[in-house]
């Protein structure tokens, strides 16, 4: 009698874990398999200025950057180009200044990809003053 | 006798410290999960390297996002909006926090200028001059 509680306070209580290892390796397994990793978001930002009224006061401007967005490429100072070219030609506008005034303008079937190229180059290169119209 | 002994009882093996990085695991992944993401999942963002890294900061939870599909579907956390209650919500939410709170535009790539330019027109309309649009800054998700 006394041998039989000295020997059940000395060693641990057994449990049986296998079942509980089975189910917390289900879970993990199921974990695993659902995990699903976001893509990393950017956000570029762009003012909407009010309409028609000013926009007769903002095109004498001669630091104006004129970008327009049409449904076929781009028109950087009326001169059409693809995306390469207007990356280099806001690359060179940017050298003058970074604050100069960029005025987007997009025509209605233009493919809304278009406009986030064109903000996305504008941000590359530092472009802070940004708006955008519609034709 | 000892080879007796090692064959018919269990090998005591410590599971303990197993257990605790099995249970870590289970609590990250829990922690991690997301059952059901409230974004329209049929929009696809358009590429923007350079715009400014979207994080928990610069996104306070006055932000309001605006999804237009490529149909020009408007819509908020995948809820169908007419115009009219586009501006409603923005209007309510001018009343409750100014003319501060970030608006986000995830607009289709494929969608076309007119059809976000109708979101724009409701936001300048409601005195919102300040617009974000959404791109992807690094493809993480698996196709």
């Amino acid at each position: 009698m006394a041998r039989k509680r000295e020997r059940n306070k000395g060693e641990t209580p057994k449990l049986d874990m296998t079942a509980m290892i089975d189910v917390v390796f289900q879970l993990l397994i199921f974990f695993v398999v659902t995990l699903k990793q976001e893509d990393i978001l950017s956000k570029l930002t762009a003012a909407r200025p009010a309409a028609s009224t000013d926009e007769e006061v903002k095109n004498k401007d001669p630091n104006l950057i004129n970008i327009v967005v049409a449904a076929e490429g781009f028109l950087l100072n009326g001169r059409p180009m693809r995306l390469p070219e207007l990356d280099r030609g806001i690359e060179r506008f940017s050298g003058y200044s970074k604050t100069a005034m960029v005025v987007i303008k997009c025509t209605k079937n233009s493919p809304h990809a278009f406009l986030v190229q064109a903000l996305d180059i504008c941000n590359k290169h530092g472009m802070t003053n940004l708006s955008i119209f519609t034709l | 006798m000892a080879r007796r002994s090692s064959s018919s009882e269990q090998c005591d093996i410590d599971m303990t410290p197993m257990i605790d990085v099995v249970f870590q695991l289970i609590i990250f992944f829990v922690v991690t999960l997301k059952l059901s993401s409230d974004v329209n999942p049929d929009i696809i963002l358009e590429d923007g390297k350079h715009g400014v890294t979207l994080t928990q900061d610069n996104m306070p939870p006055s932000t309001l996002e605006i999804e237009v599909d490529r149909r020009g579907r408007i819509s908020i956390h995948n809820a169908t909006l007419t115009p009219s209650m586009l501006r409603t919500i923005i209007n309510n939410r001018i009343g409750r926090h100014g003319y501060e709170f970030p608006v986000l535009i995830r607009a289709d790539r494929r969608a076309r200028h007119e059809e976000v330019r109708r979101v724009m027109d409701i936001c300048t309309g409601a005195g919102i001059w300040k617009l974000s649009f959404l791109a992807v800054q690094e493809h993480k998700a698996k196709e």
